[in-house]
């Protein structure tokens, strides 16, 4: 008897891990508990969307010039409404948007994490090495840093050509120095720390202070750059597709579906335009603000 | 004056690096011939055209022409058009200008005096709003901005028109100007808000403002000029760094609009794969980008002695 009221006890405060910790600090802030759950349903659709999208848009098969431009909430001739509006071919926008927000959310997450790599990588031999290697990898980001993304981006396309592939490569190399930055900054103060004294004193190879020691320290800053670096990658890509200079009419992102939709904006058909556009917004807004909470639950040192 | 040549040799470093890095990126990365050859030509032909564009000689040889040439102006004809392409820049670049300053002024006018309230009532529900609406400044695509701009104001209330550009500071034209000019403000001005209600709550604390007020000026007073001058050094100072920023995002204005200036023709260009155009753009704005921050630099250095004396002793 005795003994079942204490394991009851003892089951009710749930053994507290740092992950845990930060878990309960992120989600105290129901702001950053709502952009959360978004971002999760967000990503939720881009993976489901074949499972949840009426149509496939881009089969033509399924698709029919006879709905072409039909106003958000009419019945297409396929039997189901859509609720947000058809496009100039016929495509069901909402349908159009899910399939675009899965190519959008994918190359802006699969772009960001080889920058993280390609960044973590180098920011770490900067401040591992020292010396003139770092004064070099410095210069690099510095000069690069001083040029806003977009101009980067557009000098990159304008050299690398267009194609999927090609936009990938641009927003990897106008990403990863502010990875090399943040980590190669985080990297020198953990660096002068005793742990990693201790670690020299015990005579461990290089690679492995790097990688089990530095490497775990620095990673809190890696995360939160990462967030915003994804949404700023997402916004970066659409503008290129609006432009034309991005991804090919082949692979429709939100940017393209946004650009499809000018010329029939100037008619009043705003649909075709403004959806995508609330897609894309929520997408970038929820991850931004994901971010921002993150930076305030991993920084110990800022006052809240 | 050690500092001020050290800056422009550092400039000159930069402008040569990044002339290496376009020269590469476009002559060796992507071939010249394979896009300026059509298929029917012979072998005789595509060598004489090798020849004529120097594409048979080494790579540093190559380079080395391309500069002596860019010293003297020579950026190479466009396909398209059939002209210098340096004139092409040079002629839309005062449309890019024009719409660059609006949209500066802009941002300053607005983002100040909004910054400011923040600053100074950051509890009241307005300051809330207009943090909020800077937090949303930030994160709207531009692009897409400027499509709801042109929506509602433009199509709906069809109170301004939706592209093109009027004749320079006549109401016409500014009728033309509004909407870009917003558009591509909206960013820099989250950006001044920000800086200047940060410098307002720090200053609003200094001994400065508390003295003015002791002597009893009025409070219009105390901000209008004792608060206001105080932040005016930084907020310009970093808006003075961002204007080659507005310059490179007038690219995306400038094709939402369809305003005519060097961002649209340089996107046509890409397009339309028109070599010539997209380096004689990449080098002119790069060039620009180094002015301007140069002269931010060295103004900051004679408004500051502690820059340059940091300077000094690296």
């Amino acid at each position: 008897m005795s003994a079942r009221v204490e394991t009851a006890a003892i089951a009710v405060p749930a053994p507290e891990t740092p992950l845990r910790r930060l878990a309960a600090e992120f989600f105290a802030s129901p702001l950053a508990l709502g952009s959360f759950a978004l971002l999760v349903l967000i990503i939720l659709f881009a993976l489901l969307a074949p499972l949840l999208a009426p149509q496939n848009p881009y089969d033509l098969a399924k698709v029919t010039v006879m709905d072409a431009r039909l106003e958000p909430g009419e019945r297409g001739s396929a039997g189901f409404v859509m609720w947000l509006g058809a496009d100039g071919a016929g495509r069901d926008m909402w349908s159009a948007i899910l399939y675009g927000l899965r190519i959008s959310l994918g190359v802006g997450i699969a772009s960001g994490i080889v920058a993280l790599i390609l960044g973590t990588a180098i920011g770490l031999a900067a401040a591992y090495r020292g010396g003139w290697l770092d004064a070099l990898i410095m210069r690099i980001v510095d000069l690069q840093l001083s040029f806003p993304a977009i101009l980067v981006a557009l000098i990159l396309v304008a050299i690398l050509g267009r194609g999927a592939d090609k936009v990938m490569i641009a927003l990897i190399l106008v990403q990863w120095a502010y990875y090399a930055r943040t980590v190669r900054g985080s990297a020198l103060v953990e660096r002068r720390k005793e742990y990693i004294e201790a670690a020299h004193c015990l005579a461990l190879p290089p690679s492995r202070i790097v990688f089990r020691h530095l490497l775990p320290n620095v990673v809190a800053p890696m995360i939160v750059v990462g967030t915003l670096q994804t949404a700023h990658a997402i916004s970066l890509e659409a503008t290129l597709s609006f432009l034309g200079v991005g991804l090919p009419l082949t692979e429709p992102s939100l940017g393209l579906l946004i650009a499809n939709g000018f010329e029939y904006m100037l008619s009043g058909r705003y649909w075709i335009s403004f959806y995508p556009g609330v897609a894309l917004l929520v997408t970038i807004m929820s991850i931004n603000l994901v971010g921002d909470r993150l930076r305030d639950v991993l920084n110990p040192r800022l006052e809240r | 004056m050690v500092f001020v040549i050290r800056r422009v040799l550092q400039s000159l470093l930069v402008v040569l690096v990044m002339s290496l890095v376009v020269f590469v990126g476009v002559h060796v990365v992507g071939d010249p011939v394979h896009i300026l050859i059509s298929d029917d030509m012979t072998q005789a032909e595509i060598d004489r055209f090798i020849a004529k564009l120097g594409l048979d000689r080494p790579v540093h040889v190559q380079y080395l022409h391309f500069l002596a040439n860019a010293a003297r102006g020579d950026l190479g004809d466009s396909f398209v058009h059939g002209e210098p392409a340096l004139k092409l820049i040079l002629e839309r670049m005062p449309a890019t200008l024009e719409l660059a300053l609006a949209a500066f002024l802009l941002a300053i006018v607005v983002g100040i005096p909004l910054g400011m309230y923040a600053g100074l009532r950051p509890e009241s529900p307005a300051s809330h709003a207009i943090m909020a609406g800077s937090i949303l400044g930030f994160s709207l695509p531009t692009f897409w901005v400027g499509l709801m701009l042109i929506m509602v104001f433009a199509v709906m209330l069809g109170w301004l028109p939706s592209t093109g550009r009027g004749d320079f500071l006549t109401w016409d034209g500014l009728r033309h100007l509004a909407l870009p000019a917003i558009n591509l403000a909206l960013f820099k001005m989250a950006l001044v808000t920000r800086l200047a209600r940060a410098g307002t709550r720090e200053a609003a604390l200094q001994d400065y403002v508390k003295f003015a007020r002791a002597k009893g000026l009025s409070p219009s007073r105390v901000v209008l000029v004792h608060v206001l001058r105080n932040i005016l050094i930084p907020v310009v100072t970093v808006l003075g760094l961002e204007l080659g920023g507005l310059i490179a995002f007038s690219v995306v204005t400038e094709t939402v609009f369809a305003w005519p200036g060097m961002g649209k023709l340089l996107i046509d260009s890409i397009q339309r794969l028109d070599r010539p155009v997209v380096v004689a753009y990449l080098v002119i704005t790069v060039v620009m980008f180094v002015v301007i921050n140069l002269i931010v630099d060295l103004l900051y250095a004679a408004l500051d002695p502690r820059v340059r004396l940091r300077e000094a002793k690296a």
